[in-house]
């Protein structure tokens, strides 16, 4: 039988908005963020396997290409941090004022980015 | 109550909780994951961090397992290809964080 329920409208239809955006990254993220755990879950698990073998963990980090994972990693953590405080609130009933949406969703991608820096920088010195 | 609606408060509820976990797990990733093997080992060999980790690697793998069923169930209209991508999805939700922790537990400095 043939499957009737509708999906989502493609996105190359309609005109981009800030929200139509936001909703999009968020979602990708959403899919970074489990191959990423991924990644994280099989470097803990290298640690069982001893120093030698987690040598090659440790040039994959110490390398430019190691650093921008983890910088895109932190980055993507940070969009979704930010996007479902914002789901959250909106949960509760508030921000759907058109001008608030708009506002809410340049908080989110603009501030995935300042956050990252933020915690890179903590991260770095303070922890 | 309905399954969506269960689906929807479980959805909530692992964000609320994965929220405080996903922003300590991502200032201590970049505070260690360049360092030594022995100072990566002691990170995990601590009760409290062990304890946060598998926390975290638990409601990550439950919340993101709800909301890509989600994109799932939006972007792809085959039954079969939707319940095979599903099935995959929740082993996978179940079998990776459960084999981390498992040798996590077993990690010794």
């Amino acid at each position: 039988m043939e499957n009737k329920s509708p999906l989502s409208p493609h996105i190359q239809i309609y005109r981009w908005h800030i929200s139509s955006l936001v909703s999009i990254s968020h979602r990708i993220t959403g899919i970074i963020n489990i191959v990423a755990i991924t990644l994280i879950c099989i470097w803990a698990s290298f640690l069982t396997l001893g120093e030698t073998s987690y040598d090659f963990m440790r040039f994959f980090f110490t390398s430019v290409f190691g650093k921008f994972i983890t910088l895109g990693i932190v980055w993507s953590f940070s969009f979704q941090i930010l996007s479902e405080i914002r789901h959250l609130i909106m949960d509760m009933g508030y921000g759907y004022e058109l001008q608030m949406t708009r506002i809410s969703g340049l908080v989110v991608i603009f501030g995935s980015f300042i956050l990252t820096i933020l915690i890179y920088f903590f991260g770095k010195n303070f922890f | 109550m309905n399954i969506v609606t269960k689906k929807w408060i479980f959805l909530k509820i692992s964000s609320l909780i994965l929220i405080p976990l996903m922003f300590w797990f991502i200032i201590n990733f970049t505070a260690i994951y360049d360092q030594s093997y022995s100072e990566i080992v002691s990170f995990f060999t601590n009760p409290i961090n062990k304890l946060l980790f598998c926390l975290f690697i638990i409601f990550a793998y439950f919340f993101s397992a709800l909301s890509i069923s989600e994109v799932f169930e939006d972007y792809v209209t085959d039954p079969v290809i939707k319940n095979v991508a599903n099935i995959l999805l929740y082993i996978s939700a179940i079998v990776i964080p459960l084999f981390t922790i498992i040798l996590l537990i077993n990690l010794k400095v």
